[in-house]
């Protein structure tokens, strides 16, 4: 008699359990979608930023896949600069519309204002001052293929671009330094990369020949406190981490700077030199990039001179 | 479970209606899906193979010259022919006799048949072995999956494998108790050969599975013993159905077919992403097709399944613990966990290539399906026994409850099948947290064609990003995008240029804002919030023609 209490007692708990189970996956299903930030959610808080926003400021999306409906409603307000920035130092502010309680940083914003869904969230930010952005004037550049003591100058002309896809790397930009015809991946000018990690970095695209350099080099560059350079690899090539490490070296007045050395893996790499004790405020500065096997090296970089907030003082 | 039940007329009529009424909603819902980029490749070969099918039935000795063959069947070698020869057949009777509402329609039709014929056999196999009540849940469970439902649309081979590898398995089942299957063990096992390879897995299931049957009844002391007389079947049939249906491998028979296996023994590796990784090269972790299966199968399936697996844990001891005069039976749950387990275990060797997709181990959810049966099946039988005896309502109320999840999301799923995920996962915004794939193959564009029919009345052109030029063709052909909004081979020539979110297609993204200057979509596809395709406009187009503009 007890141990058809008991059976009773399990089946009533199992037919419970499976009815639950069935009843909480309609609820959660239904729940999960009423989770949606309405059109109106983001709309109201993309007006309210774009009434506030700077001109220097950065606009982020949180969680990232949220990326394409920020842009979407606020992607008038965004410069490839500001889309695809080298680093996150030179930004005023940084606005962020955020969606499911997330965010991208952790310190406290200074403002805050929710829209249904959508959490708009400001942070000021301890901005360099850029004296002077490689990338923005890389059209007034002088681009040459080094070949021992001579070189051969790149022309910068309107020149065919790629068509896009899967694997093609980054745009050509219409205009751009052509160095050889014969060999289309040998330009050198501004586009966008996807590096290790797809985030995008607007940089200028210098594909290294061999051990001798493919050099740029800049004019009466104002050099401010800091020289900030940064470059990497292609996604499609550097994650497989097989191809030779790539050099970028420097040189300011004539003189070796310093030198990036990116090899695969790295992902978006840095270096920062001090260029407030060089005696001189303007100088030519020449970009040098190398490497032994130059198959599969689409290297880009990005570079500019910094005023830190102390120096303006 | 019984051993085996004769299957009745009614139930044949049940199998029919469930065919028929799936084939038809699959057929009624096939118009919001483009084209896969698979199938646009089948699709290509298919009218390739029925031109020379046009040409056998006219000049059948021009046909049959090396030349011909090789000229018609060199095209998507890497799979075989049954059921591109079906599709082909289907389309050559399109173009007869008007047939059907789509051209698309025409091609994905036989695969969509076999999907009826699939829950048709599911509800046979399992009425024959267990309450015809669990039987019919099985039946709609596997229907009402949404990734299922999705691929039983395509002309593709994933939904028709599933269907002739378990039709193997029952053939090979119903053989061991009656010879008489055994050479229709052989042919189906021959139609699965020559539908895809996942059919090269099956000899080994069911070897181990005889084994096992045979060691029970010899140490049971039985002295009747299961036939074996499906092996030489499947042995001798297999290969000449696989070959008769292929007219690729008519020459060079040895070599083409070597080719063949080497082809998906060194198969590429696809990208793909899961919890946040995009993975390009082995190893893909072994957790894979378990998690995919956690997050893409109705949660109230899944728990059946793993009740039913506890109800039938006495079927699976080993042989060894038999002992002389117990009773013997087909050990039925033994086949069925070993059809569901090898083609998870197969995809989860770290020495598999690199897929992904939840439709590589579909072969497995039929009989998942029947598992999830029995666990309700066992469920209901101990209600009805012990909690309120004689009372039926109670137990339909709960099969009806059970069956309401996966057909609530399957309906929400269409037509961005592969972007669904349960809420085990979070939904569609919980996978995209995580990080799991969003879609593959390009069809979502399908869900953009109404906004490029409004934004483009007077014809243009758009780049298709992850969409073939095929699967574009055969939306115009479909009515569904007219003539005059053509593919563009290019970004800079394109009115709009579609990207679809993946995480290794933010390349192309990125691309998309150097050629166009602006980071600004003019449109994004979403689902459940999560973006699916972004469309970006070409300021360069001529904007006389946007229809605000008149």
């Amino acid at each position: 008699m007890a141990r058809a209490g008991r059976k009773c007692r399990v089946a009533a708990w199992v037919w419970a359990l499976v009815a639950a189970v069935a009843s909480f996956e309609l609820i959660a299903d239904v729940w999960i979608r009423a989770q949606v930030p309405a059109d109106q959610s983001w709309e109201e808080a993309a007006a309210f930023v774009r009434a506030r926003i700077g001109p220097n400021d950065r606009i982020v999306a949180a969680p990232s896949w949220a990326d394409p409906i920020v842009r979407f409603h606020l992607g008038a307000l965004v410069t490839l600069r500001s889309a695809a920035p080298e680093d996150s130092a030179r930004f005023d502010r940084m606005w962020e519309l955020g969606i499911r309680g997330e965010s991208t940083r952790e310190d406290p914003p200074v403002l805050e204002q929710r829209f249904g869904g959508v959490r708009v969230r400001m942070w000021e930010l301890a901005a360099d001052d850029v004296a002077h952005d490689f990338v923005d004037q890389i059209a007034h550049a002088k681009v040459e293929l080094v070949q021992g003591d001579a070189s051969r100058p790149c022309r910068w002309v309107e020149a065919p671009r790629g068509r896009g896809g899967l694997g093609q790397g980054p745009m050509a930009p219409d205009e751009r330094f052509v160095c050889d015809p014969s060999r289309p991946w040998l330009w050198v000018g501004p586009t966008i990369l996807a590096d290790l990690t797809l985030t995008p970095r607007r940089c200028i695209w210098q594909h290294p020949v061999g051990p001798e350099p493919v050099r740029s080099t800049f004019f009466d560059v104002p050099l401010g406190d800091r020289l900030v350079v940064h470059g990497g690899v292609d996604y499609e090539n550097e994650r497989w981490r097989a191809g030779s490490p790539v050099t970028l070296r420097i040189w300011i007045s004539d003189r070796l700077a310093g030198e990036l050395v990116h090899r695969d893996g790295e992902g978006w790499s840095s270096l920062a030199i001090e260029t407030s004790s060089l005696g001189f405020d303007r100088a030519t500065v020449r970009f040098e990039v190398t490497t032994e096997d130059p198959t599969a090296r689409v290297f880009c970089w990005a570079a500019s001179t910094r005023l830190t907030e102390a120096a303006d003082e | 479970m019984n051993d085996a039940r004769a299957l009745k007329r009614g139930d044949h009529s049940v199998g029919a209606a469930l065919c028929i009424g799936y084939v038809v909603l699959l057929g009624r819902t096939a118009s919001d899906l483009a084209m896969s980029r698979d199938e646009s490749f089948y699709v290509h070969a298919a009218k390739r193979y029925a031109a020379w099918l046009s040409k056998l039935l006219t000049n059948p000795m021009a046909a049959l010259e090396q030349q011909s063959i090789d000229f018609a069947w060199s095209y998507n070698w890497e799979h075989p022919a049954l059921m591109k020869l079906g599709f082909a057949w289907s389309w050559l009777a399109h173009q007869q006799w008007g047939l059907y509402p789509l051209e698309s329609l025409a091609f994905r039709f036989p695969a969509m048949l076999t999907a009826g014929l699939l829950l048709w056999l599911i509800y046979a196999w399992g009425a024959s072995v267990m309450d015809r009540r669990g039987a019919l849940f099985a039946a709609l469970a596997f229907a009402s999956m949404p990734r299922v439902f999705y691929h039983a649309h395509l002309a593709c081979f994933d939904i028709p494998i599933a269907f002739f590898f378990m039709l193997t398995a029952y053939a090979y089942w119903r053989s061991l108790a009656d010879r008489r299957w055994a050479p229709l063990a052989g042919v189906a096992f021959g139609l699965a050969l020559a539908t895809k390879h996942n059919s090269w897995m099956l000899p080994g299931i069911l070897l181990v599975h005889f084994a096992w049957v045979r060691v029970i009844q010899a140490r049971a002391g039985r002295r009747e013993r299961a036939s074996i007389a499906w092996l030489p079947w499947m042995l001798a049939v297999g290969p000449m159905i696989l070959i008769g249906t292929w007219p690729w491998v008519w020459n060079d028979t040895w070599g083409r077919l070597g080719s063949y296996a080497a082809f998906h023994f060194r198969h590429v590796h696809y990208t793909y992403e899961y919890l946040g990784v995009s993975y390009f090269k082995p190893p893909f972790p072994v957790s894979v097709p378990f998690v995919m299966t956690l997050f893409t199968v109705p949660l109230t399936v899944l728990v059946l399944g793993a009740l039913g697996l506890h109800r039938q844990r006495a079927s699976f001891r080993l042989p060894s613990s038999t002992e002389f005069g117990d009773t013997t039976t087909r050990r039925t749950e033994v086949l069925w966990l070993g059809c569901m387990l090898a083609p998870l275990l197969a995809i989860a060797l770290p020495s598999s290539p690199i897929f992904g997709g939840t439709k590589h181990w579909l072969t497995a959810y039929p009989f998942l399906a029947l598992f999830s049966a029995c666990g309700l099946l066992g469920i209901v039988e101990m209600a009805e026994l012990q909690i309120w005896p004689g009372r039926r309502w109670p137990s339909v109320a709960l099969l009806g409850l059970c069956l309401l999840p996966g057909a609530v999301q399957t309906a929400h799923s269409h037509p961005l099948g592969l972007s669904h995920y349960t809420p085990v996962a979070g939904g569609v915004p919980g996978a995209a947290d995580l990080g799991m794939n969003r879609q593959f193959w390009g069809f979502t564009t399908g869900s953009v064609a109404p906004w490029l029919r409004e934004a483009l009345p007077d014809g243009g052109s758009v780049w298709l990003c992850d969409t073939t030029t095929g699967a574009w063709a055969m939306l115009q052909a479909d009515g569904i995008i007219p003539r005059d909004i053509r593919a563009a081979s290019s970004m800079l020539e394109a009115d709009f240029v579609l990207v679809h979110h993946e995480p290794h297609f933010k390349e192309v993204d990125y691309q998309a804002w150097v050629a166009l200057g602006t980071v600004q979509p003019a449109y994004v596809l979403r689902y459940d919030g999560v973006p699916i395709i972004s469309i970006y406009e070409n300021p360069k187009r001529d904007r006389s023609k946007r229809p605000e503009d008149g």
